[in-house]
């Protein structure tokens, strides 16, 4: 639990000028093992309707699969996402995007998301079970207040026509 | 001023007619004099004019006749001048030269006011002298009076060019001083200016051009003439302030964030002490002032009272400045606690001497909910942070309101979590990796014993009784109940104590029953423990629990030893009985431990008879008792015989091993016999039956009938047995491959062959079992998960089925 949010390797190789290529490999070698671990809990844990996988022999990037929440408009839908690790990780947030076109207010046509521990609140406390756990979570209760695709936000309050709307444009 | 002067002029309206005699000439010399220092008037004739003006009554006038002209002089010519002088070519300039210009025209301004300030300080000293009757308020006086009228004129609104350049110029002289007496105090790791780089630290100028010693003395200078004039205050304070304040900021950033291990109160005292080095510097002149004989009665605190004002000033900024920027980190302070133990410190010395005790709890409950409280976070790692939360925040306040009030919301939140009973057991127990704190908590000495009651004579002495903190949260209980004791808090979440009870109760049943050997040393060590924080009638029921297990062991010596005995003595006459069945047994006490799970099996009759035997022996050795068996719990231990091969020593569960037996009396069975014969549903046994085809010893045949592979003709088996030794639902090898392969296509959509077995290779992380299963393995795996109807292959890639 020490230092969470504290890269030590990075730490160290500011520290020393030299070898900071050393320190460089250190910090990617800290990733790799961590995402191995979190690969391996993702198996154990079992959870259902989230799941992730590594998309070739990369590590650093990732498949995942989310199935909107039970109960939402979502429900019955499927969502790929992609997600990239950068060598800072986990003291650096993932790059989280959907690759499945999704219409949802905190998600641009992109794919990219509003979600703010992506950005400013992430924390190394985060692993990926976590992270889809909160965008799967997002999607059934979008923040409206900021929402990157209007239409949607607008859209929300008429839950019946934002499903229509949901299922005609969905492709997956 | 004005109203002043207006007065004295009604005043003299009336006298003013008899002097003009003499009165001009008299005049223009007395007036030379006081403000041409050069005035070539002697002595006696000023002394003579200056007695004209007296009888004529003008003398009074002359006061402020002066003070008049400097306000005239200073708004027609000085201040402009100034200001021009000031605001020269600004940009083209380098630093060195303006620090210049402003010391220049600070010279020129007490230059042009010196005459004044001179006159007033000789008409004072006349009117003190009450020379020819001369009388009036005194240098004192008129002194204090111009320079309220020159600092009235000059800095009543001054642009804002003065306050940049005085700010620039003192962050120089700062760094100046901050280089040279970090390098006479500790070798210049001060502020480490890198020798070779061929500038010098403190004025950032190439070395060969460095002006630090011109800077400083310009300071000393500038200091000298701002006290001559008392603007020493006006002018620097807001700079020095300025400039402190972000220079501690910035240190304060640059060496305390994120940086817990270690104390900085220290450091900072030694910082500010240099600091103040340097504002003694800038004060420098009314230290000297004091001395020197002119300014002897100056007003203004004394120089030594002044630095100790700022002295205080800086400490009182460093503390909020530490604190504000603590609060801010808390929540990571918390995290990494027994390491940031110094941190905690300063932040609680800081904290005592500010009042921020509010700021502090409404930025950490949010802070906690933010960054703790939500689902992502595994109930275990709430746990951890809450227990480094409560040692962290008893030694920031001893009185506990912080941790109380702060940690209110993870109370709240751990009561949703369905897992916190249990991560709490497991934690206390020492079974999980995460919470050894726990484990070591719980085998502290003096352990705090956790009564529910209030006991009045908790025997502290009440002259140690101290208020609660004014922010303590009003409830019945008061302070006395806020413990800081990490079990009672965390046990308390529920508010009682049997839940954790009941828990631990189910957590030691489960444990005891899968370990079946007896052993119980740690279960022991455990109980006892809790004891001392529970109290022993709470921990009756697992006390009998274990004495179970200790009365099973001898029991079962017993009956075992009077069957041994009865077939030696039963042996001469009969044929040797059927293969002994070594049956030990576990006997509970139903009343005391948890409800076992219910599962109906129907044992074969080899097994039941051996229990009923059993049984019989132990109604003869407790009177009055009998057993009541569970056959699905516990193992059995049994070596497969076949025609080529023997399969020793598997250790399966009871339903695995009556399955096999039955195989004994019938080298084939349907699933719908099978179940039927053991009681159990079709689909149990279906799952049961894949152990024994994975061993190799059963096959499934068209017609859902399974039989016997007497002759196991193939390698291929023997080395899967090795691989796939158990199917069952406990999470082995078996099912973590399949997790890991659902993920994938689940992820992936479809995949070949070799594609899924090199990603299983790279992936799954090295388990002490198995890691790797070569093609052919896989390949049949995923054949059997195919016929499952778990996975769907088309020419050679595989998929999910879509989910239904």
């Amino acid at each position: 639990m020490s230092s969470q949010n504290t890269d030590p390797a990075a730490a160290a190789s500011t520290a020393a000028l030299k070898g900071s290529e050393a320190g460089g490999s250190a910090t990617r070698g800290s990733a790799t093992k961590r995402l191995q671990q979190e690969l391996m809990t993702l198996m154990m844990s079992g959870d259902k309707g989230i799941s992730a996988f590594p998309e070739s022999d990369n590590l650093f990037k990732w498949i995942g699969t989310i199935d909107g929440p039970q109960e939402t408009v979502y429900d019955g839908l499927r969502y790929k996402l992609s997600l990239e690790f950068p060598s800072g990780y986990p003291y650096k947030a993932p790059r989280v995007k959907f690759l499945t076109s999704c219409f949802h207010p905190n998600v641009d046509e992109q794919g990219f998301i509003c979600l703010d521990i992506l950005k400013d609140k992430w924390s190394a406390l985060y692993d990926v079970r976590s992270i889809l756990l909160s965008i799967q979570s997002l999607l059934g209760e979008p923040n409206n207040d900021s929402p990157l695709n209007t239409a949607a936000a607008e859209l929300w309050e008429h839950q019946e026509a934002f499903k229509a709307h949901l299922k005609s444009t969905y492709k997956s | 001023m004005e109203e002043e002067l207006m007065e004295s002029d009604s005043v003299e309206v009336s006298s003013s007619v008899q002097v003009l005699g003499g009165g001009p000439a008299a005049w223009a010399t007395v007036s030379a004099a006081l403000v041409d220092p050069e005035s070539s008037a002697s002595e006696q004739c000023v002394s003579e004019a200056l007695a004209v003006l007296c009888t004529s009554g003008l003398g009074r006038r002359l006061g402020s006749w002066l003070l008049n002209r400097l306000q005239m002089r200073l708004a027609t010519a000085v201040a402009p001048e100034f200001w021009a002088g000031l605001e020269q070519p600004e940009n083209e300039l380098e630093e060195r030269d303006r620090a210049r210009v402003l010391l220049v025209a600070f010279h020129t301004l007490l230059e042009k006011l010196e005459p004044f300030i001179g006159g007033l300080e000789m008409l004072g000293r006349w009117q003190e002298e009450g020379r020819c009757g001369l009388s009036g308020p005194g240098t004192r006086a008129l002194q204090d009076r111009a320079f309220t009228i020159i600092r009235a004129r000059l800095l009543f609104s001054p642009p804002a060019v003065l306050q940049r350049r005085v700010l620039e110029f003192y962050s120089r002289t700062f760094s100046v001083h901050m280089s040279q007496e970090g390098q006479a105090g500790d070798g210049g790791a001060e502020d480490g200016g890198p020798e070779d780089g061929g500038t010098c630290p403190g004025c950032v100028a190439p070395v060969g051009r460095c002006w630090c010693q011109e800077a400083l003395g310009q300071l000393q200078e500038l200091s000298c003439i701002l006290s001559r004039l008392q603007l020493l205050e006006q002018v620097s304070s807001e700079a020095v302030t300025s400039i402190m304040h972000t220079l501690l900021e910035q240190r304060m950033e640059q060496h305390c964030r994120g940086e817990y291990e270690r104390s900085f109160l220290l450091d900072f005292q030694e910082w500010l002490e240099l600091v103040l080095g340097w504002l003694a510097r800038v004060f420098a002149s009314t230290e000297e002032g004091a001395t020197t004989p002119q300014a002897t009665g100056a007003p203004g605190p004394a120089p030594g009272s002044m630095l100790q004002q700022w002295r205080r000033h800086m400490h009182q900024f460093f503390c909020r400045v530490y604190v504000n920027m603590r609060i801010e980190e808390l929540f990571s302070i918390i995290r990494d606690f027994p390491e940031s133990k110094p941190a905690i410190e300063d932040l609680k010395f800081c904290l005592e001497r500010t009042n921020q005790r509010q700021q502090l709890l409404a930025s950490l409950k949010p802070a906690f909910e933010s960054r703790l409280l939500h689902p992502g976070v595994h109930t275990s790692d709430i746990l951890t942070v809450y227990i480094s939360a409560i040692k962290a925040l008893r030694d920031l306040d001893p009185s506990m309101v912080i941790l109380q009030v702060a940690c209110q919301p993870i109370r709240k939140y751990l009561r949703t979590r369905e897992d916190t009973v249990r991560q709490i057991v497991a934690g206390l127990t020492g079974d999980t990796e995460g919470c050894i704190d726990l484990a070591n908590e719980l085998s502290r000495a003096d352990p705090v014993t956790l009564e529910m009651q209030d006991s009045e004579d908790e025997g502290s002495d009440p002259e140690d009784w101290l208020p609660d903190p004014t922010d303590a949260v009003k409830d019945k209980t008061g302070s006395k109940r806020r413990s800081s004791d990490i079990i009672s808090l965390l046990v308390s979440i529920y508010g009682s104590k049997e839940i954790f009870i009941d828990e631990y109760r189910t957590v030691l049943a489960h444990r005891l029953l899968h370990q079946l050997n007896y052993n119980t040393a740690r279960e022991i060590r455990n109980v006892e423990l809790l004891k001392l924080r529970f109290g022993e009638s709470h921990m009756h029921f697992c006390e009998v629990m274990l004495k179970d297990v200790a009365d099973s062991r001898r029991i079962n010596t017993n009956i075992r030893e009077e069957e041994s005995r009865q077939g030696a003595a039963a042996e001469p006459q009969t044929p040797p009985p059927p293969p002994p069945l070594a049956l030990s047994a576990m006997i509970f006490s139903s009343e005391f431990w948890p409800q076992l799970k219910e599962e109906k099996l129907e044992l074969p009759p080899l097994v039941s008879q051996a229990m009923e035997a059993y049984t019989h022996r132990y109604e003869k050795l407790k009177a009055m008792r009998t057993l009541s068996w569970k056959p699905h719990l516990g193992s059995v231990t049994l070596d497969v015989e076949l025609e080529d091969r023997v399969l020793t020593n598997l250790t399966v569960s009871p339903i695995h091993a009556a399955i096999i037996l039955h195989f004994q009396d019938k080298s084939s069975w349907s699933l719908e016999e099978l179940s039927a014969k053991l009681g159990v549903s079709k689909e149990t046994v279906h799952r049961k039956l894949a152990l024994w085809q994975q061993h190799g010893v059963l096959r499934e045949e068209a017609g859902g009938q399974y039989s016997v592979l007497e002759t196991g003709s193939s390698r291929e088996r023997q080395e899967r047995s090795v691989l796939l030794i158990d199917s069952d639902e406990e999470g082995d090898s078996n099912t973590l491959f399949w997790a890991y392969i659902q993920a994938m296509l689940t992820n992936l959509e479809c995949m070949t062959l070799e594609r899924i077995h090199s990603m299983l290779r790279m992936f799954v992380a090295t388990g002490p079992v198995v890691t790797e299963m070569d093609v052919n393995e896989l390949e049949a795996f995923l054949q059997r998960k195919v016929r499952e109807h778990q996975l769907i292959v088309s020419v050679g890639v595989y998929r999910l089925p879509k989910a239904n």
